[in-house]
């Protein structure tokens, strides 16, 4: 019998003596991911006018693109012809993709979802319905190459009340999670991801977890947050999730990329995750800074003379002021790049924190003065403190 | 900063060289040369950290005062050049009026003012508030300020109009340059208004010789009023206006153009001895979504003059933008990938475009210079013609077989 090498192994480096929070080592087909880890989320094969030789050279190691879009444009056929996306585009670090099940949901009004998979409207003017099978997933999933899969889902809205619907989805999910492994062409390269499904219902979300850890896969994906939820939902969710799914595998938290968010859910034991935010917001002029955003259009920074966040090492904030910014911002595409740039450098800067305070056992103390920074007033969130709490790390 | 030339001939095409330039003494740029055109003082599409990796060697940037009409308040607090404010402390820099990429609106002049038009509407600059600028821009080089506002069909009173103007505004940012201490060090660069009259090119000439020791080049300015359509204007129209000015011209002062021409009237203009050019036409190539692909040096391969890479046949071609060559865009990205993204609406489309329009020119303008050291700039301005030629004809044929087409419809 021949063995398959493994396309993923993860290493667990060091772990928080209080919370859920870990410090790990991914190793993918294209290098290794240190964990917790942001993705940011390049769409449609690439980021937001970045070269993959800046994203380099600021240390992102995964991007995360998506395959509704990908499948439509430049579609399967190009992406073979080219050798993949990491080819395509020019990426030689990892990638990750969706399923595309989320976009079918969220951008076309008239999605239907039937056992066979998800029947929408077609964007393109030949043709006027198509089917997102769970096959016809991982196909385009096989074309792009990515070196994490993610299995079609049943997306149910978290604001959907309709718990029959919601457990019908869990089930769904699982059915279409085999369908997906039973076509995946690249077993060796690609690993897929099973998703977590259940909404805000803790016995389905330990219906679904139960049923998903009995398949061979190599990490977990925590789905259908991030739509709408009170706070006070989430955060327990993500925390029955990371109690119940295993330990040597990583978790992979969709759609959360708040600075505070990344915080708390790397103390309930999250060690992936994605949001377009970062990206989307510095198009809007959206600068990131670890006490909350500015936004460089306000009139206020006309003549400010300081750099966008003093205690960032970005070329932004080495090179430009607020003023300058201010000055070309929404009106040269130049402004969207510097302002990118200077949003992933500060992703990649609080993960990096984060993992380091993990590792130098100061996890507990990071977290504190994070919050107290944000609410020096000590009017904490209920959910920030009520999650907190659950991981022994008290506010100040 | 000092310009020398270095060759003998007085109009012919000629070798220069900027160099002695201050805080900057180990730089010495090369003409003919071309500034790197840019709004606000980026290259439009391109960062300076991208810039970096398109390339090492110094470079100029010529930046509008119409993009920087609106950090007035910000550079009244800042205590800086203007190369360090646009956040490329190491560039050379030099300030200019308007935006040679951009159409000018006509008309709307005031008595001894200019308009310029920004983002948040029209602004009137006159001497004074135009040194204001200057002073606080503090330039390696800039523009005095000028009625540029001439073309081809401008009346004969339009054009006295400008001419007066510009003498008028010569005489007063002269006086104000040389009480300036802050621009003790600035290169000064004198327009030389007139239209396509002689006569009135004559006069402007006259006019402003008084002011010869203080200023170190010239600038043919007048011909055109921005834009694309600067690619399309026919050398012969111009010549006679060029040589005209140029054989006027003390030889030893730099001599400038302004405006998006094409590379072949370029190469004719460097022949009648102009030095100093921009890459605007990159920005409108880009813009329109082609890459430059003519072929620069002999034996190279070259399919065609320019790609349009939003063309669908492009879709699956994998191939990168230009074969040989060795920018960053060429090194990795594909005609495909390209076409993708502009497809798509993506930033990184225009950005990988942008990067190899510019590197293909400054190749053009190293080509240039090579040629005149090596008396072949003949030979570069046949290759360029005949690739030149080839996309017309090509375009008189898609044209026709459109025509064709509709007809059958």
């Amino acid at each position: 019998m021949t063995t398959i090498k493994s396309p993923l192994s993860f290493a667990i480096l060091g772990k928080c003596g209080s919370s859920k929070a870990r410090v790990g080592k991914i190793t993918l087909p294209h290098g290794p991911v240190d964990t917790p880890v942001f993705m940011p989320v390049g769409t449609q094969g690439t980021l937001k006018g970045m070269l993959p030789e800046q994203l380099k050279a600021m240390g992102v190691q995964i991007l995360l693109a998506n395959t509704y879009h990908l499948g439509t444009r430049p579609g399967v056929d190009i992406l073979l012809k080219a050798g993949g996306l990491h080819k395509f585009m020019n990426w030689d670090g990892n990638l990750l993709t969706d399923s595309g099940g989320f976009q079918m949901v969220s951008l076309l009004k008239l999605a239907e979802i039937t056992e066979q998979g998800v029947k929408f409207e077609s964007l393109n003017e030949q043709k006027d319905q198509v089917m997102l099978s769970p096959e016809h997933s991982i196909e385009i999933q096989n074309a792009i190459g990515a070196d994490i899969i993610m299995q079609l889902d049943d997306v149910v809205k978290t604001t959907v009340p309709d718990k029959e619907r919601i457990e019908e989805s869990v089930h769904r999910t699982t059915r279409w999670l085999d369908r997906c492994i039973k076509v995946h062409q690249n077993p060796s390269t690609q690993n897929i991801f099973p998703i977590v499904q259940g909404t805000l219902y803790q016995d389905l979300r330990k219906i679904s977890i139960a049923d998903h850890i009995k398949r061979d896969v190599n990490g977990f994906a925590i789905g259908g947050l991030s739509g709408g939820e009170s706070k006070d939902d989430f955060w327990k969710i993500v925390h029955l999730c990371t109690d119940l799914l295993p330990k040597n595998k990583p978790i992979y938290l969709m759609g959360v990329g708040f600075a505070t968010d990344l915080v708390v859910c790397s103390a309930l034991g999250v060690d992936m995750f994605d949001c377009v935010f970062p990206t989307r917001t510095a198009r809007f002029g959206c600068a990131l800074t670890m006490v909350g955003q500015i936004n460089l259009k306000k009139k206020q920074y006309a003549t400010d003379l300081q750099p966008i966040d003093k205690d960032c090492d970005c070329s932004t904030c080495k090179n430009y002021t607020r003023a300058y910014l201010h000055g070309i911002v929404t009106d040269l595409p130049v402004a969207c790049h510097l302002i990118t740039v200077h949003n992933v450098v500060f992703q990649l800067r609080l993960m990096k924190t984060i993992r380091d305070s993990i590792l130098n056992g100061t996890f507990v103390e990071f977290v504190q003065q994070f919050m107290l920074a944000i609410h020096p007033d000590r009017d904490y969130p209920t959910w920030i403190k009520d999650s907190l709490t659950a991981v022994n790390i008290p506010l100040l | 900063m000092k310009f020398n030339v270095k060759t003998v001939l007085q109009r012919s095409p000629r070798l220069g060289e900027l160099s002695q330039i201050a805080g900057k003494l180990d730089v010495c740029l090369e003409t003919p040369l071309a500034l790197l055109h840019t709004q606000a003082g980026h290259i439009p599409h391109i960062t300076h950290e991208v810039l970096k990796l398109v390339t090492q060697e110094p470079h100029f940037l010529q930046i509008p005062v119409v993009s920087m009409h609106n950090y007035l308040e910000a550079i009244h607090l800042y205590d800086g050049r203007v190369a360090d404010f646009v956040g490329s402390k190491d560039s050379l820099t030099c300030v200019t009026l308007n935006d040679p990429s951009n159409l000018m609106k006509q008309g709307h002049h005031n008595k001894d003012k200019v308009p310029i038009f920004t983002k948040r509407g029209k602004v009137l600059y006159d001497s004074e508030n135009y040194m204001d600028m200057v002073e606080k821009l503090r330039p390696d080089m800039y523009i005095i300020l000028s009625d540029g506002d001439t073309n081809m069909t401008s009346s004969n009173k339009r054009v006295s109009k400008a001419v007066e103007n510009t003498v008028s505004f010569n005489q007063r940012c002269i006086e104000r340059h040389k009480k300036s201490e802050k621009l003790k060090d600035a290169f000064v660069i004198a327009p030389i208004a007139g239209g396509y009259c002689v006569k009135s090119r004559k006069q402007c000439l006259e006019l402003l010789s008084p002011n010869e020791p203080d200023v170190q080049g010239y600038l043919i300015d007048g011909l055109h009023n921005n834009g694309p359509e600067v690619e399309l204007i026919s050398f012969s129209e111009v010549k006679p206006i060029v040589d005209y000015v140029i054989s006027k011209l003390p030889p030893g002062k730099l001599r400038a153009i302004q405006g998006c021409w094409s590379p072949l009237n370029i190469i004719k203009l460097v022949n009648s001895g102009i030095d100093i050019f921009d890459t605007s036409y990159c920005r409108i190539l880009t813009e329109r979504s082609a890459a430059l692909t003519f072929a620069i040096d002999a034996g190279e391969a070259s399919e065609s003059y320019e790609i349009n890479l939003r063309h669908g046949k492009f879709s699956e071609d994998f191939q990168p933008v230009l074969k040989e060559c060795k920018c960053v865009a060429c090194q990795g990205y594909s005609r495909a990938y390209i076409h993708h993204l502009l497809t798509v609406q993506e930033l990184l489309g225009s950005v990988l475009i942008m990067v190899h329009n510019i590197h293909h020119m400054l190749r053009f303008f190293q080509k240039i210079r090579d040629s005149v050291r090596e008396d072949k700039l003949n030979e570069l301005e046949d290759r360029v013609a005949a690739q030149i030629k080839l996309l017309h004809c090509h375009k008189e044929q898609l044209a026709s077989s459109e025509l064709s087409r509709n007809s059958t419809e």
